[in-house]
């Protein structure tokens, strides 16, 4: 099974995804994907490391190139986020963009070979109004075309609001 | 307590007056004793750091009107950063104990709780 999860920031999407994720195997899998640069993102990666520490995931993180990654076992697997996996596979150390789509797309689906579930985090970054430059614009396309193809490849995609479910398509395969 | 939430100019204050509450019931961004607050999100934007302090006060009014403010780029700065991390996380919390949630799109409540 596999399962989309979005929203915006703040809206409860870790912590759903790590419900669903104890309620779908024993062989769980965390795949970080977020590449700290400062003490926020340090921070940050804390707070995700506390909030899962007693809920059995084995974190493997890994910032680019998933059609790579081999997991010992198979299992669950919950990768978070697309947001930080196409950053990180669009942008170099010198801020020169090419198209993630590919290395995003094919790894998602290359995991998704290697595991029984697959739950993946992504982010709703469309919806404002900022005046972007032409990178942020580029980054803001890649990963809508990119969300577009995961919702369509998993069998149920999910939108977090005030940490509430709401069904996009298919229904919930676990518990929660 | 009933939430309301969805983007800028959404409808969430027409769905409350459609609920009884006249304008003169509703609090932009203060806790007084009026029923209602609206904007949470610019009360929580005064001081980041103390939205989770402002919870069992806004659990005691009847409706709660919030901005949906997580959906975009993640902003440059930092105080708006956390502004905007403290109020998702601020309605997740108001979520989990509001009697009803509603979220308006476009003019249309659906009621997610």
């Amino acid at each position: 099974m596999r399962v989309l999860l979005t929203g915006g920031s703040a809206c409860g999407k870790s912590t759903f995804a790590e419900r669903i994720a104890v309620s779908a195997g024993e062989m769980r899998y965390y795949i970080a994907a977020m590449r700290p640069y400062d003490d926020e993102a340090f921070e940050k990666i804390a707070r995700h490391r506390r909030e899962r520490a007693d809920k059995g995931f084995v974190t493997v993180e890994r910032y680019m190139a998933l059609s790579t990654l081999e997991l010992q076992h198979r299992g669950v697997a919950l990768l978070e986020c697309i947001c930080n996996l196409t950053a990180n596979e669009m942008f170099n150390e010198r801020g020169e963009a090419t198209d993630p789509y590919e290395a995003v797309v094919g790894g998602v689906k290359a995991l998704g070979e290697r595991c029984d579930d697959l739950i993946v985090v992504t982010n709703d970054v469309g919806a404002d109004m900022g005046d972007y430059s032409e990178q942020t614009r580029l980054y803001i396309e890649a990963l809508g075309r990119i969300n577009r193809e995961l919702a369509a490849y998993c069998d149920c995609v999910l939108e977090l609001v005030c940490g509430i479910p709401l069904v996009l398509k298919g229904e919930i395969p676990w518990s929660y | 307590m009933v939430l309301i939430i969805g983007s800028q100019a959404s409808g969430k204050r027409e769905y409350a007056m459609s609920l009884g509450y006249a304008e003169c019931d509703m609090a932009d961004a203060v806790l007084d004793e009026r029923p209602v607050l609206y904007n949470l999100q610019d009360m929580v934007a005064r001081a980041p750091e103390c939205a989770p302090a402002l919870l069992e006060a806004l659990l005691e009014k009847q409706a709660v009107i919030c901005n949906e403010v997580g959906s975009g780029i993640i902003p440059v700065n930092a105080r708006d950063r956390s502004s905007r991390e403290q109020t998702g996380r601020l309605c997740v919390l108001l979520a989990q104990r509001a009697e009803r949630v509603v979220r308006l799109v476009c003019g249309i409540p659906m009621v997610i709780k």
